[in-house]
């Protein structure tokens, strides 16, 4: 039902998101989901589909659709889903002692694998090189330094597994 | 875990002959747009705020929808009935260029790559 897909722009995009649509790509495969968005820059399709393990996303290049049909609007369950299906989980805040706690254990592991360490606030430094910040966990380090950025977390990983 | 193979041909650089990366290459320019331009026959400055406010809203939603398949297995089906499962790292900001870890190709597991979007049909993944 539709050719010249990237020259559509916004607004005509706009109008398709929220629904669930059929579409015919490049590959002459036939595609089916619900539209969360379309990306202005590339005219790419972000497709949900709903499952009973939780979802699955397609993302379909704007160069290779060929046809789009729309065939239902979403209901207020869906659209809630679809608003919130790619938002970050939230980390549970941490309680002031547990982070008092956490940042203490660190330190000491640290020191002792013979690393000198800094408090900077919050944050621990670690041979100037090297940030983490609460909740202390593996992501939570920052670097330039690739090399010393793995050899951390790796560090940090086996203080999670001393002390589970 | 699959142990990756030495690299037989790199995707080169930007240098002259990088076939189908570098802007200059008639590949590059036949086929990638860097960006959709926003309708030029909006005059009227209203009208063009209006599409600018949507345009932030569907971009952002895609960035986002980006940020959640970071570091997720992905499943690429690419033109030439190509079907490769990678771990999806980042794309460039004109959606352009995919770079991932883990490449499964036929020859072997390519530890990092870049794949041209212009190649790809769609990916999948989980949520």
């Amino acid at each position: 039902m539709l050719c010249d897909w990237l020259h559509l722009g916004p607004q005509e995009w706009l109008q398709f998101v929220n629904k669930e649509v059929k579409v015919k790509a490049g590959n002459d495969d036939e595609l089916r989901g619900w539209l969360h968005t379309v990306d202005p820059v590339s005219a790419s399709l972000v497709l949900v589909t709903f499952g009973h393990q939780g979802a699955s996303v397609v993302v379909l290049m704007g160069h290779a659709v060929r046809e789009l049909q729309v065939l239902r609007e979403a209901d207020e369950v869906t659209s809630q889903r679809l608003r919130t299906c790619f938002l970050p989980h939230r980390k549970p805040r941490l309680e002031p002692q547990e982070v008092k706690r956490r940042k203490a254990g660190l330190q000491r592991w640290l020191e002792e694998n013979r690393l000198p360490v800094e408090e900077d606030g919050e944050r621990l430094v670690v041979g100037g090189a090297l940030s983490v910040a609460p909740p202390y966990g593996p992501e939570d380090c920052e670097s330039s330094n690739q090399i010393i950025l793995l050899r951390i977390q790796s560090l940090i990983r086996d203080a999670q597994l001393h002390t589970d | 875990m699959s142990i990756p193979v030495s690299v037989l041909r790199l995707p080169r650089g930007p240098d002259p002959n990088s076939r189908g990366f570098d802007p200059q290459s008639p590949r590059f320019i036949a086929l990638c747009t860097t960006s959709i331009p926003t309708s030029a026959a909006s005059h009227d400055t209203e009208q063009l705020q209006e599409e600018q406010r949507v345009r932030s809203m569907l971009r952002e939603n895609f960035l986002r929808c980006l940020l959640s398949v970071n570091n997720k297995k992905v499943h690429f089906h690419m033109l030439e009935k190509v079907n490769v499962e990678a771990t999806f790292g980042s794309s460039d900001i004109d959606v352009l260029n995919f770079q991932v870890s883990d490449l499964h190709t036929p020859i072997g597991v390519q530890k990092e790559a870049l794949i041209r979007s212009r190649d790809v049909i769609s990916f999948t993944f989980d949520l």
